[in-house]
This record gives structure tokens, C-alpha cells and sequence, in this order.
């Protein structure tokens, strides 16, 4: 099967590695097992005054050494593994992370952040605490519990004695893997509720303000009081079985020893084992309940693991939605963009998201978009730079249909300014420079301050190493919008594209703005796009959408002149004028 | 800000050693008051625990005695069957009364867990809105849902493991002395040093697990932010770049790891080590013992086991110190939430005034009103206004002129530093705040939605408000085509974010709210801000509608959506600079008229000329 493979290289690649740690693990643990042998021996002789005070002192010298020895080599052994096992989810977080900046657009919104995120943090887990533990528990259950027996074979204790003391235990791999799973699902109602909880809290103290403007404070309550309540009986739940759980393995444990104390207590008397076994017999009852219980946890953890492996392997095996075709060209100079009938659906949409959309963009032109939110403005930038695919035959720079052109050189050559002002937690310099990180500071203050921010950043004391996000400064959104703007003027790419980049800046910026990028983009493409007329009038030409189709074009003065869809949109912003002139 | 009310606890002025101590004393108080209606409990959990040991305890000893009585003097078959028959008793009775001795426990401690999550939000939801203000609802949920579990871990883990660990280990020690007070004398020699070791670790072994956890929540923000962040990486082609990033954040991670591992691995094996050190000394010392004809060859065998058994609680009892620490912390926080006391008081039962709402004019009128955040730095200053009964009055004004402001006074979010608000002639003070805020309705910028439909978004929650007055009002407001539009009509479910509505839906949503709960007097702050043409009139339509009958407030920076109010206001600097139609201002050429030239000339709101 193709799902194991990443595990599989993994191992194999570090068979070295595991072999000592294996062989470590095995040692120590033979060497455990001698423990209680030596004790009961010591017994006996104690028992027939064979002993000296010397001898008392190299049996405890003995039993020093096994302790140490097994200290040693078992730490060491189970350093290995989980060095190991670490070192696995280092470098299945570094294959990740290389998978996902190939995958587009399309792929991340069918699978949303938290659950891409699991696959770093609780799939690579799970798979390394299987293959940790794993290796260490079942090595150290299986070794220890045969080399107990053979230890207790050869301390003379009749092999049917010690299969009968044994049977309770046997019992315990069987309950964990049986309730364990159980106690898991109920553990996770638990975290269930109590995100429903907290879920509920942020929404409560969210909306406190209507709580308390409309007096209904006592319903909070109540409907919060509802999730609580839910916690304590999903935590009851739980405690009923996983306290089960807890009581069994030492009764279970407790019951081989009645067995010893019975069965071995008679043989003893009968002479048929000596008092140095029994002793042993009931100290081997004690090591082996620890080993067994580990050989449930294995199973159960390796099952959950399991479906954490294959989905970290059915990713890595993902074919990204755009790639570079073979022979795929470099887009080497300016060109003219022409789409020519594009029609282009979102995946799994039947409805087009922008139909027989026919035009030319000259290279240098100012290109200005309009059109209402679902009109299909933002879909159309995403088709040109190729986070979506646009059918093949429907959009060309110059000649070449883009989906010939490489990537890389597609994307270096343009320039994209979101709309929600996406910045990232770093500084404002290296937020700037994002195109070319290394680029010097008087570039990334010219991009600042024709996006008109450079005096608000010049205002905080670590002026541009500002660090932004969670552990420092938060930017207004207007500013978010500038910065992000800054980002995409420092680029200086032959098209830039501006998608709403403004709706959160005044009136009086905006301008400011706009005429900064009319002296910056001379002679380079410009495409804005905008719901407000303002951002567009200078543009060359302006594309009306409505609906996914153009249903107007033409300078800003043509289109007021004619009657239609921009005109009305013109007049909608102009809502007061009418009032004023009917009274 | 006023912090006033807070306890004398947080009094900045108290020593760090004193509030460390006062704390600690008063997280004890708080969680004894707590506990007392579980007393019976509490003593109940206290007795199961010590016969759920039982069979753990009581085990060397029962070989001991085989040993000793029986096996080694060779005697004695049926009374050695009676022995193990007694044992079996006791491992029954301890399997039993462990049971019962964790259900118990759990059902205490979660149903004080329980009390305290709903008082303390009981006691935040009667907060004055200045405290939401300032303090970040992120960390109110983080009082409520981590500080309330942490003191549940306390309930059943530390103080579990201080009762059942604790007991076992005195029970042990005591055994050891009634067997051989010598050798047990002796092996006290170990207990400090089991102690010393683990108490090292453990607090070394924490600072690596944070170490490693507090890098882990940094890997986990970094991808989390890249993963949002994609598009534009790969538009900026910054795929290497961030991998490079990517991989110094997951190095970190693996550094902190290899030294978590190492730390543990260490721990464990050293107390692993210590463990048969001391049963090399029981040995030794025992064995000599033996020798000597001073002990039975049984005593020897239950010392070698109750110093094996010695370690277990003294490690779990070393491993609940920390979460008592952090249980102290989450107090300290839930106490500073407790015992703040909302800044906006009720009315004396004496002074209150009832207010009918069917009676209600709604005339409202600012005497003479100073208010300032800070009390030397006014934010109004000496305000006289007057508002009569349904009249619609729109404000204008740069922030910080204090449009805001006159908002949260009416609504007693804050209390006048002098002067005083009145609606019909009473002081607002003197009215209970259910009724104030029943006969204030406001309406802000960013409409919260709540989870559940969209009948109980409108009614919230209240079940006394049918479904058909919901639909009424919506269908008043102009929603009703919209919601009818939505996959399950009025019975779609939205969430916070809204699920799938516009700014302006949701504001329909929000204004169908006052319809039903029907306040008389009515505050739109910024109603109106961030909707796109088109829903800004279907909302100044609404607004059209529910605004008949009531007296209104509109605050709006668009002078488009307050041109027509009856009456303007213009505020600069806390001061009322102008007032009148917008015909008048206009006129007058003041600062309204250079709003409106302003705003026309930025393009930014076609108006008039």
C-alpha cells in the first residue's frame, strides 16, 4: 500500500539508529529481569545461613550493578528512539511546509487553516509517539516479559506455576485495548464541551454590548449555564469508565499475587519451590503489570496513528491544482494582456463566475475595474495570476497563453496589493521588502512613501523594525492597507495590480495615493479594482462588471455621459443630491 | 481610567512578598468557600481513598507474614489459604472504594467548578460597559474557560494526590517503623533525598517542557499565518524564503525538544537508579540484620518493597506542586475579575424610580454636563442639550469631539462628572439600568450576530417574543425578502461571523431587534459606516421606519446619512458648536459648512453643491 511510505523511507533510512536503540532496550531489560532472581537467591541463602556479611555485601553489589546497568543502557536506548522519533517530525514539518507552498488557492479553501494545521501538529505527532513508543514499549514489553519467565524458569519455579499467576495479567492488554479507545471518544467529549464553552464565552462577551443595551443579561446566562452543565456531564461520563480503568489493573494485580501467595505458598510448603522463589515469583508478578499495560497503550495509539499517517501521505501525494506545464516559456518582457471569450467557473460551481469576457490591456495602460461585491472582480485577478487556471485559449500575454508561461516568471513579473491588507508578523521593513527581503532601507522608504505611510511609520520608535502582530504593534486598518500597498509599489513589477486596496483609507490619502501611483506606474500596466468610483476616474479605461459579464467601458467622462450601469452607481454615491433637489 | 473600586489586594502600594502571601491565603479562602456545601463529600472521597490503598499498602505486609509465620517455619496450609481469602477481600474492597473514591471526587469537583464558572460570569455580565472597554474579551474567556479548568485540575489532581499519595506515604512510613523502627530509622535517611532530587527536576523538567511548548505555539502561529498568508507568497515568490524561516522556527523547536527529552530521560532514570540504590541499602543493611539474628528474613522483603513504593507518591506529590502554582495564578485572576465592582451603580431602592415604558415620552435632556475618562481631561465640557419627544437629531464632528461620548452617558455605560442626564425631567440615575436600557435602544457600527437562528438573533433568546412578532418586524424593516432568500429562511442558523450576510443584512437584522424589543428613545452610532451604496439605502429606509414615533440619535461621519435629520448638531473639542437644519448651517458657513465643502471636494461622498 502506498499510504505507509513515508514512514517506511523514515525507518529504513535510520535502521542503524534503531537497531542500537533496540539492542540497548533489550540488554537493559534482560538485565532487569535477573533482579528479583538474585533477591530470591539471596533469600535463600539468607534462609540457610549460608551468608556472611561479605556476601551480603557483593549480593547488594550486585544488585547495585543490575540497577545501574539498566539505568544506563534503558536511558540510553530510550534517548535513541525518541531522538529519533523526533527527528522524523522535524523533517515530515519541513516536507509539509514545502507541500503546502506548492498547493493553491483552491486547495486551501476546501481544506481551511485549522485542519491544514493539524497535519503539523496532531498528525505528525501522533505518528512519531507510535513510532517512539512503539519501538521503546513493545521492545521493553516483550523482552521483559519473556526474559522474566525465562528467568523464573531458571530460578526452578515450575513453568505451569508461573502461567497460572500470570493469567489475571494476561487480562490487562486486552482491557486496555478495549476500554481505551472508549475512554478516549469520552475524553474527547469532554474537550468537545469544554470548546463549546469557551466557544459560547467569546461569543457572550462578543456580543455584550447588545446583551446589555437590550437587558438580557439573565438569558446570557442562562444559555452559557447551558454549556457548563454540559462539561460536568461529560465529565462524569468519563469518570465512570476511566476510573474503571484505573481500579482494574491493580486489582488485576492484586489477584495474580493471591495466586502466588496460594498456589506458590502451598508449593513452598511443600518444599516443591524454595522461599528464594517465591519471593522472586511475587516481585516478577509486580515488574510485569507495567510492560502489559504498555502493550495495550501501542495498539491503541498505533491504530489512531494509523489515520494520522495516511493523511499526512495522501497530502504529500497531492497534486498541486496549477503547475507548470512541460516546456512552459519565460515571460521575458512587457506584453499586451488579451482575454479573449474567457468563461471560467469555479471548481464545483455550475454557475460561471465570469462569462465572455473579451478585451485588451496595452502594455502601460492604467485599467480601472468597477463593479459590485459577486461581480466577478476579484476572480478575474486571480485568473491572471494564475491562482485559479482559465481555460486553456482564453487569456494571452502577447501571443503566449498564459498557461505556457512559467510561473516564477509570470509572478515575478506582477505586483499584487489585496484587499484585506494581509501583513505578516515581522517587521515593518521585511514586510515592505517582501519581494526582495535584502533590498536597502531608502527603497522600502520610497515604496512607504508613495503608499503616503511612511510618516505614520516614522512615528513609532523602532520606526521601520516596528515589529508587527501578536507580540507587537497593531496597525489601524487603513494603515494595514498602506503598508500592504508599499509591499506591492516595491515590487516595481511591469503590472501591478491594486484589488480594493483602498476601500479602508480617507478620502484625502486616497488622492494623495492616486497621484502618487500616477507619476510612480508611468509607462507600466496598472489594474485597479474598486467599488468607489473615486479610485478609478483617472484610469485610462474602465471595465464595468455585473454579474461575472462587461456590461459598460469607456473613460471615466464617457461613461457618466452615457446612461447606464456606472452612471447609476454614480448616483447611488450621490443619494443626498437627489433629496436636495426635490426640496 | 478608574480603577478605584478595585480591592485593596491590587493596590499597587502593598509589597510584592505581602500580595504573594495574601494571595495565597485568599486562593485557599476562595476555594474553601467553595468547597464547604461538599464537606460530606470531601470526607467521604477522604475515607475511600485511604481503603482504596489498602490493597496497594497492605501488600508486603500480608507477605511478610506468609513468609515469616508460615513458609519459613513450614506450617500452617489452612491458615495461609485464610490469609490469601483475605487479601482477595481486601483488593475487592480497594477496587471498589477506588471507584467510588474518583467518581466522588470528580462529581464535587466539577459541580464546584461548575458554581464558579456561572458566578463569575454572572458577575461579568452586571460589568458597567467601561469595563468591557478596557479589558480585552480574550481574556475574560481565558478567566472563564482556562483559569476555571486549571482550578478543576486542583480539585482533582492535587488535592487527590495530597490525600491518596499523602496518606500512602505516611501509612508506609509507619508500617516500617512498627516492623523494625532500626531499619526503618535508616531508610527516613532516603525520604529527603527522594525529595531534594525530584523537587530539582521537577522544576528544571518544567522550564523545558515550556521551553518547548511556548516553540511550538510559535511554530504554530508562524505556519498558521503563512498558510493564511499563501496567495501572496507565492505572488511574491517567496516560497524559499519562508521554507528558510519555516525551517529556523521547526529548529528551534527540535533544540527545545532533544533538551525535553534528554531532561526527562535523566529524571526518570536517576529516580529509576535511586530506587534500586535504595533497595541495595535495605538489602544491605537488612541483610546484615538477618545475619545478626535481629530480623526475620519477611521484614527484609516488606522493607525491599515499601522503598520501591516510596517513590510513586513522592513523585506524583512533587508533580501537583506545579499545577498548585498555576492554580494559585488562575485564582489570583478570577479573584482580581471578582472583586472589581461595576462602576455604574443601581439606583438606592429609596431614590428609584420606575420607569412604565408604555408612559415613556422620551424627552431627554444633558444639563449642563462635564465628563471626562480621566477626570482632568474633560471630554465635555458644561454640555447643555435638549431633545424633544420624536425628534431626529443628527451629530457631526472629527473624532474625539465627543459624539461617542454622549452615547455612553445616555446609556450610563459611564456616570456624569457633573450635571446631570435626564429623560422626562428624571435623573437617569435614579432609573434601575434594566429600565434605562429597555427604554434606550442602540444600534452600533458592526451589528453582533449570535449564535442561533435569525428569529433568535432578532428576539435574543427571549422566548416570551413569538415568531410571528419577529417576522413582523422584519418584514417592517424591509428584511423579510432577504431572510426568505436564506437556505432555512428564518430558521438559518448564523454564527459571529455572520455566516454568509452582508454588513447591511445584518444591520436589517439589527434593526428588526429594536422593532421588537421597542425602545423609545433610539441611538444609531455610525449605523451606517462601511456599507456599500446600494444596502445603505435599503438601511436608511429601515431607519425611516423605525425612527417614527421615536426620539433618535444618529451619529454618522457621512454627512450624507444625517443631511436630513431635524436638527444637526456639529460638536468640536466636547463643546456643541452648531446646531440647525442642514439648509441653516449651511448658511451660517461654519464649521459644518466646512465639513460638507470637504467632503465634497475629496470625491469621496458625491454631494451637493
Amino acid at each position: 500500500m502506498k499510504g505507509k511510505e513515508l514512514l517506511k523511507d523514515y525507518v529504513f533510512a535510520h535502521i542503524p539508529g534503531y537497531a542500537v536503540a533496540v539492542l540497548l532496550i533489550v540488554v537493559a531489560n534482560v538485565v532487569q529481569s535477573a533482579l528479583p532472581l538474585v533477591l530470591g537467591r539471596f533469600t535463600d541463602d539468607l534462609q540457610a545461613g549460608s551468608l556472611n556479611y561479605d556476601l551480603v555485601s557483593s549480593f547488594a553489589l550486585l544488585l547495585l550493578g543490575i540497577g545501574i546497568t539498566y539505568g544506563v543502557l534503558f536511558g540510553l536506548g530510550q534517548y535513541q528512539v525518541m531522538r529519533l522519533g523526533r527527528r522524523f517530525e522535524f523533517e515530515v514539518r519541513q516536507k509539509l511546509f514545502s507541500k503546502f507552498s506548492t498547493l493553491s488557492e483552491h486547495f486551501f479553501s476546501k481544506q481551511g487553516t485549522g485542519k491544514l494545521l493539524s497535519y503539523v501538529t496532531n498528525d505528525v505527532q501522533s505518528v512519531r509517539e507510535s513510532i517512539s513508543n512503539g519501538v521503546t514499549q513493545t521492545t521493553n514489553a516483550v523482552v521483559l516479559l519473556l526474559s522474566c519467565i525465562v528467568m523464573m524458569v531458571i530460578g526452578d519455579i515450575p513453568l505451569s506455576l508461573i502461567l497460572i499467576c500470570i493469567s489475571p495479567l494476561i487480562l490487562i492488554p486486552l482491557i486496555v485495548v478495549r476500554i481505551g479507545p472508549q475512554i478516549r471518544k469520552r475524553s474527547m467529549n469532554v474537550q468537545e464541551s469544554l470548546a463549546g464553552m469557551t466557544e459560547s464565552a467569546e461569543e457572550q462577551f462578543g456580543g455584550i454590548r447588545v446583551t446589555k443595551t437590550f437587558g438580557t443579561e439573565q438569558i446570557a446566562g442562562r444559555r452559557f449555564g447551558e454549556k457548563v452543565d454540559l462539561i460536568r456531564s461529560a465529565q462524569l461520563f468519563l469518570v465512570r469508565l476511566s476510573s474503571l480503568f484505573q481500579a482494574v489493573i491493580p486489582f488485576l494485580g492484586a489477584l495474580s499475587l493471591v495466586l502466588a501467595l496460594l498456589l506458590g505458598g502451598t508449593q513452598t510448603l511443600n518444599g516443591t519451590i524454595t522461599l528464594g522463589s517465591f519471593v522472586s515469583l511475587t516481585l516478577y508478578m509486580r515488574i510485569i503489570v507495567g510492560p502489559l499495560q504498555q502493550i495495550g497503550n501501542v495498539i491503541n495509539m498505533m491504530q489512531r496513528s494509523g489515520a494520522s499517517l495516511e493523511r499526512v501521505n495522501r497530502l504529500m501525494n497531492e497534486e498541486p491544482d496549477v503547475q507548470n506545464e512541460e516546456n512552459a516559456q519565460i515571460l521575458d518582457k512587457p506584453q499586451e494582456i488579451r482575454f479573449e471569450h474567457l468563461t471560467f467557473s469555479y471548481p464545483g460551481s455550475a454557475e460561471p463566475a465570469l462569462k465572455e469576457l473579451d478585451f485588451t490591456i496595452a502594455p502601460g495602460q492604467t485599467i480601472g475595474i468597477v463593479g459590485r461585491t459577486g461581480s466577478g472582480k476579484t476572480t478575474l485577478v486571480k485568473l491572471l495570476m494564475r491562482i485559479y487556471e482559465p481555460p486553456r485559449g482564453s487569456l494571452f500575454f502577447g501571443y503566449t497563453d498564459i498557461r505556457d508561461l512559467t510561473l516564477e516568471s509570470l509572478r515575478e513579473r506582477v505586483a499584487y496589493v489585496p484587499q484585506d491588507g494581509f501583513l505578516f508578523s515581522t517587521t515593518i521593513r521585511d514586510n515592505i521588502a517582501f519581494s526582495d527581503r535584502e533590498a536597502p532601507i531608502e527603497k522600502v522608504e520610497t515604496g512607504a512613501k508613495h503608499a503616503m505611510i511612511y510618516d505614520n511609520i516614522s512615528r513609532f520608535p523602532e520606526g521601520f523594525d516596528t515589529q508587527l502582530g501578536e507580540r507587537g504593534v497593531t496597525l489601524s486598518g487603513g494603515q494595514r492597507q498602506r503598508t500592504s500597498l508599499a509591499r506591492g509599489l516595491t515590487k516595481k513589477a511591469q503590472l501591478l495590480i491594486l484589488d480594493d486596496s483602498m476601500s479602508a483609507v480617507d478620502a484625502v490619502t486616497e488622492t494623495g495615493i492616486l497621484d502618487n501611483l500616477i507619476q510612480e506606474r508611468h509607462g507600466k500596466t496598472t489594474l485597479i479594482i474598486s467599488h468607489r468610483i473615486s479610485a478609478v476616474k483617472h484610469a485610462d479605461e474602465i471595465i464595468v462588471l455585473s454579474e461575472g459579464q462587461i456590461v459598460q467601458r469607456g473613460t471615466h467622462e464617457e461613461l457618466l455621459r452615457r446612461e447606464g450601469a456606472y452612471a447609476i452607481m454614480h448616483r447611488l454615491q450621490e443619494e443626498g443630491l437627489r433629496h436636495d433637489e426635490i426640496e | 481610567m478608574t480603577k478605584s473600586n478595585n480591592s485593596p489586594s491590587t493596590d499597587g502600594t502593598s509589597t510584592k512578598a505581602n500580595r504573594q502571601t495574601s494571595f495565597a491565603s485568599s486562593t485557599l479562602k476562595l476555594l474553601m468557600g467553595y468547597a464547604k456545601p461538599h464537606t460530606l463529600a470531601f470526607v467521604g472521597v477522604a475515607i475511600c481513598a485511604l481503603l482504596g490503598i489498602s490493597a496497594e499498602l497492605l501488600q508486603p505486609l500480608i507477605v511478610q507474614i506468609a513468609i515469616d509465620d508460615h513458609l519459613a517455619k513450614g506450617e500452617g496450609g489452612s491458615s495461609l489459604i485464610r490469609l490469601g481469602i483475605f487479601y482477595l477481600g481486601i483488593a475487592i474492597v480497594s477496587f471498589i472504594f477506588t471507584y467510588l473514591q474518583n467518581n466522588l471526587l470528580q462529581y464535587a469537583g466539577q459541580s464546584i467548578i461548575a458554581r464558579i464558572r456561572k458566578d463569575l460570569f454572572g458577575h461579568i455580565s452586571k460589568m458597567s460597559m467601561s469595563f468591557f472597554d478596557r479589558t480585552h474579551s480574550g481574556s475574560l474567556v481565558t478567566n472563564v474557560s482556562n483559569d476555571t479548568e486549571t482550578i478543576s485540575q486542583f480539585f482533582t489532581q492535587v488535592l487527590l494526590s495530597l490525600v491518596r499519595d499523602g496518606m500512602m506515604l505516611i501509612l508506609i512510613i509507619v508500617l516500617m517503623f512498627s516492623l523494625d523502627p532500626q531499619l526503618a530509622a535508616f531508610s527516613m535517611l532516603i525520604l529527603p533525598v527522594i525529595f531534594v532530587v525530584a523537587a530539582l527536576f521537577r522544576s528544571y523538567l518544567r522550564s523545558t517542557y515550556q521551553q518547548a511548548r511556548s516553540r511550538l505555539s510559535r511554530l504554530i502561529a508562524f505556519t498558521a499565518e503563512n498558510l493564511s498568508g499563501m496567495g501572496l507568497i507565492q505572488s511574491f515568490r517567496q516560497e524559499d524564503e519562508q521554507l528558510g524561516r519555516f525551517t529556523e522556527q521547526n529548529r528551534k523547536y527540535w533544540d527545545a525538544n532533544l533538551k525535553q527529552i534528554r531532561s526527562n530521560v535523566l529524571f526518570n532514570r536517576t529516580f529509576d537508579i535511586l530506587g534500586n540504590a535504595a533497595l541495595v541499602l535495605m538489602v544491605w543493611l537488612g541483610g546484615r540484620a538477618v545475619l545478626g539474628q535481629s530480623m526475620e528474613v519477611g521484614v527484609l522483603y516488606a522493607f525491599v518493597s515499601y522503598i520501591r513504593q516510596f517513590f510513586q507518591p513522592i513523585n506524583q506529590i512533587t508533580m501537583q506542586w506545579n499545577t498548585f502554582q498555576s492554580t494559585t495564578v488562575a485564582v489570583e485572576r478570577i479573584q482580581r475579575v471578582l472583586q472589581t465592582q461595576p462602576n455604574v451603580g443601581e439606583p438606592l431602592d429609596t431614590e428609584r424610580v420606575s420607569l412604565d415604558k408604555t408612559a415613556l415620552r422620551g424627552d431627554v435632556d444633558f444639563r449642563n454636563v462635564t465628563f471626562g475618562y480621566r477626570p482632568d481631561r474633560p471630554v465635555l465640557k458644561s454640555l447643555d442639550l435638549h431633545i424633544q419627544s420624536g425628534e431626529m437629531i443628527g451629530v457631526v464632528g472629527t473624532t474625539g469631539a465627543g459624539k461617542s461620548t454622549l452615547i455612553s452617558l445616555l446609556n450610563r455605560f459611564y456616570d456624569v462628572n457633573q450635571g446631570s442626564i435626564e429623560i422626562d425631567g428624571t435623573d437617569i440615575r435614579k432609573f434601575s439600568q434594566s429600565d434605562l436600557h429597555a427604554a434606550v435602544g442602540l444600534i452600533q457600527q458592526d451589528p453582533y450576530l449570535f449564535a442561533g437562528s435569525i428569529i433568535d438573533n432578532v428576539r435574543l433568546f427571549r422566548e416570551d417574543i413569538t415568531r410571528e412578532q419577529v417576522i413582523e418586524a422584519c418584514r417592517f424593516v424591509g428584511a423579510h425578502p432577504m431572510i426568505l432568500r436564506l437556505p432555512s429562511g428564518y430558521d438559518t442558523h448564523l454564527s459571529e461571523r455572520g455566516s454568509g450576510l452582508s454588513a447591511g443584512e445584518r444591520q436589517l437584522i439589527s434593526f428588526a431587534r429594536i422593532l421588537v424589543f421597542r425602545p423609545k428613545i433610539l441611538i444609531l452610532d455610525e449605523a451606517t459606516a462601511n456599507l456599500d451604496s446600494e444596502t445603505e439605502k435599503l438601511v436608511q429606509q429601515a431607519l425611516a421606519s423605525v425612527s417614527k414615533g421615536r426620539t433618535t440619535i444618529v451619529i454618522a461621519h457621512r454627512l450624507s446619512t444625517i443631511m436630513h435629520a431635524d436638527r444637526i448638531l456639529v460638536m468640536q473639542n466636547g463643546e456643541l458648536t452648531e446646531q440647525g437644519t442642514h439648509a441653516q448651517l449651511l448658511a451660517s458657513g461654519g464649521h459644518y459648512a466646512d465639513l460638507y465643502r470637504h467632503a465634497r471636494q475629496s470625491g469621496r461622498e458625491q454631494l451637493p453643491s
